[in-house]
């Protein structure tokens, strides 16, 4: 945020304005925080005490909860397979989506508008409506089921956003950086890598963890084109255990924590950028 | 010539992978559904031509019909209840009403980084017998034996789900409005409150004119967004109980995958694209329209 003061107006009516917004705001935050604070401390309690009080906080830690569900609902191998996913679709579609953006942006060839619009209208095509068509493709070409099967559909996703941001960003670097590498005889390839990459940090950042939070939060794809226990990300496993035998919240909370840490650590580092990403898809020009 | 060519060759492996993914995962599965639609298919054989049946089942469905009035209450509850509120927010943050905004900001925007399958199961418990909300109410209104009786109401069972969707997504539109409010010249706010403009004024005169283009796409976010919600209503209530909580996205994957009508959930599935264009449409004439009065 910038530093520039834009002082309320001098009027009477300052002060109603400071206490409505004040409350407002402290409600809402409230209203956020609140439940996931008392999901925090109610997984530190067991069942039998939650059951009892749902207010209380706990009266000691009860870790068992964590290696319990840790254990019963095989959190770790999901976790595993979260991160596979995540990362490797993340790279995968940034790096893809920075290419098409460079075409996109510098080539100036006339299918260039074309295909953007193409990807574009991307934007308001929703996984499901695809996602017959998709299983059964997947099923033929016998890639379903597969960890391939599962990051191809997260890529295909997310590439229409990721190709509007890096297009943007690419077609607002000044031509003649690119023109001087030009000169010393450098390939179009070669200028991708070495002048457009490096100088599009910034939006490969944004990008990117943009990205991993949708990869990591994505729960369809895995849903239905996998039907392997081992294959489940995170939230298919978190899902499953939920909804199977375990009547026990001290193991459901423990579980809830454990898919959700990860992002709030995540966010505690990166939520600038990702704000930046949610931010640019609606920036008036 | 050969700098042309190297051009040529050079685009076609920095954009092809792109498209060729994006063509068959996104756009041939698409063309597939807007064929498949006019069949009846179980997956396996031939499909047969039925012409426009499955429409016209679907339209005479009245599940589907419950599906369609709970998609168009959540676009609602993204139009009219994320929007102003994401609006409100950003505002007071923006006007500097608050200490602490950046605090408040980080915190409204969090449930972001969440799962919809932990949002889900966290506020099943939350308005379960023995959750928090219920235990509370108990409290507040004196009744021992208080029970949320809402999800067995056809008409409301959709409400808790509105709230939650609510809870969860209205700060993405509040870090929208923030970051255009950030663009808008700071010297017309000084001007208006140097002039002595009251703070209603500055929101409704100098304000809200200009953010008309964001509101637009904020509603077209919310539409395209709406339209999707399948995660957070699956993990919470699958649709039911009795399909009162049913979505269209829900009554597509039910027909699809468990009753393996393929050709009907194909066309469920363009049903989807077709009222997400319509939708978005709509919208877009309104705004036409308030463009033309007040831009």
């Amino acid at each position: 945020m910038s530093k520039m003061t834009l002082g309320i107006s001098r009027s009477r009516d300052v002060l109603a304005w400071r206490i409505f917004a004040s409350v407002f705001m402290v409600f809402f935050t409230f209203l956020t925080l609140a439940p996931l604070i008392w999901l925090l401390y109610s997984s530190f309690k067991p069942h039998p005490a939650i059951i009892r009080n749902v207010f209380a906080l706990p009266t000691q830690l009860f870790v068992e909860n964590y290696t319990k569900a840790w254990r019963l609902g095989n959190l770790g191998l999901y976790t595993i397979n979260s991160v596979v996913y995540t990362a490797s679709a993340t790279v995968i579609t940034v790096f893809l989506a920075l290419g098409a953006g460079y075409g996109f942006g510098k080539f100036g060839y006339r299918i260039s508008g074309y295909l953007y619009t193409f990807f574009i209208m991307g934007l308001l095509v929703t996984a499901h409506s695809v996602l017959v068509p998709l299983f059964i493709l997947e099923t033929r070409l016998s890639i379903d089921d597969t960890r391939f099967g599962v990051i191809l559909p997260y890529v295909a996703f997310g590439l229409p956003f990721m190709v509007y941001l890096a297009t943007s960003f690419i077609r607002g670097i000044p031509d003649s950086l690119e023109e001087v590498a030009r000169i010393d005889g450098a390939g179009y390839l070669k200028i991708f890598w070495h002048v457009i990459r490096p100088i599009s940090a910034p939006v490969v950042a944004t990008m990117t963890i943009f990205s991993f939070v949708n990869n990591w939060n994505e729960f369809v794809f895995v849903f239905v084109l996998t039907s392997k226990q081992s294959l489940r990300s995170l939230p298919v496993g978190v899902n499953a255990f939920a909804g199977g035998m375990s009547r026990d919240y001290g193991l459901l909370f423990a579980a809830l924590v454990i898919a959700t840490l990860p992002m709030i650590l995540f966010y505690v580092f990166f939520h600038e950028q990702l704000k930046r990403g949610f931010a640019a898809g609606a920036i008036k020009e | 010539m050969t700098a042309s060519r190297e051009k040529k060759i050079a685009y076609g492996m920095l954009v092809g992978p792109s498209v060729l993914i994006y063509a068959s995962i996104i756009i041939f599965p698409i063309v597939f559904s807007l064929v498949a639609g006019f069949t009846e298919w179980s997956g396996l054989g031939v499909p047969e031509f039925v012409g426009l049946k499955n429409y016209t089942r679907m339209l005479s469905d009245p599940v589907f019909r419950l599906g369609l009035r709970n998609n168009l209450l959540i676009v609602a509850i993204s139009v009219f209840g994320q929007i102003p509120f994401g609006f409100a927010l950003a505002y007071i943050i923006y006007r500097r009403m608050v200490r602490g905004h950046d605090f408040f900001e980080t915190m409204i925007f969090l449930p972001i980084t969440i799962s919809a399958i932990v949002v889900a199961k966290l506020w099943n418990q939350i308005f379960s017998p023995a959750g928090l909300f219920t235990q509370l109410m108990r409290i507040i209104r004196d009744d021992p034996r208080f029970v949320l009786s809402v999800f067995e109401d056809r008409t409301f069972a959709i409400v808790p789900i509105l709230f939650v969707i609510l809870w969860m997504y209205t700060g993405i539109y509040m870090v929208i409005f923030l970051a255009n409010l950030q663009r808008i010249d700071p010297g017309v706010i000084e001007a208006a409150v140097i002039d002595g403009a009251r703070e209603h004024q500055i929101l409704f005169r100098v304000v809200l004119p200009q953010m008309v283009n964001i509101v637009f796409t904020t509603a077209v976010f919310a539409i395209a967004g709406s339209l999707k919600s399948f995660d957070l209503i699956f993990a919470m209530t699958g649709g039911g109980p009795a399909h009162y909580t049913e979505v269209i996205a829900i009554y597509m994957y039910l027909n699809t995958f468990k009753y393996y009508n393929y050709g009907f959930g194909s066309a469920v599935s363009m049903m989807i694209v077709f009222l997400s264009l319509g939708l978005i449409t709509a919208v877009q004439s309104v705004f036409r329209r308030l463009e033309a009065r007040y831009v």
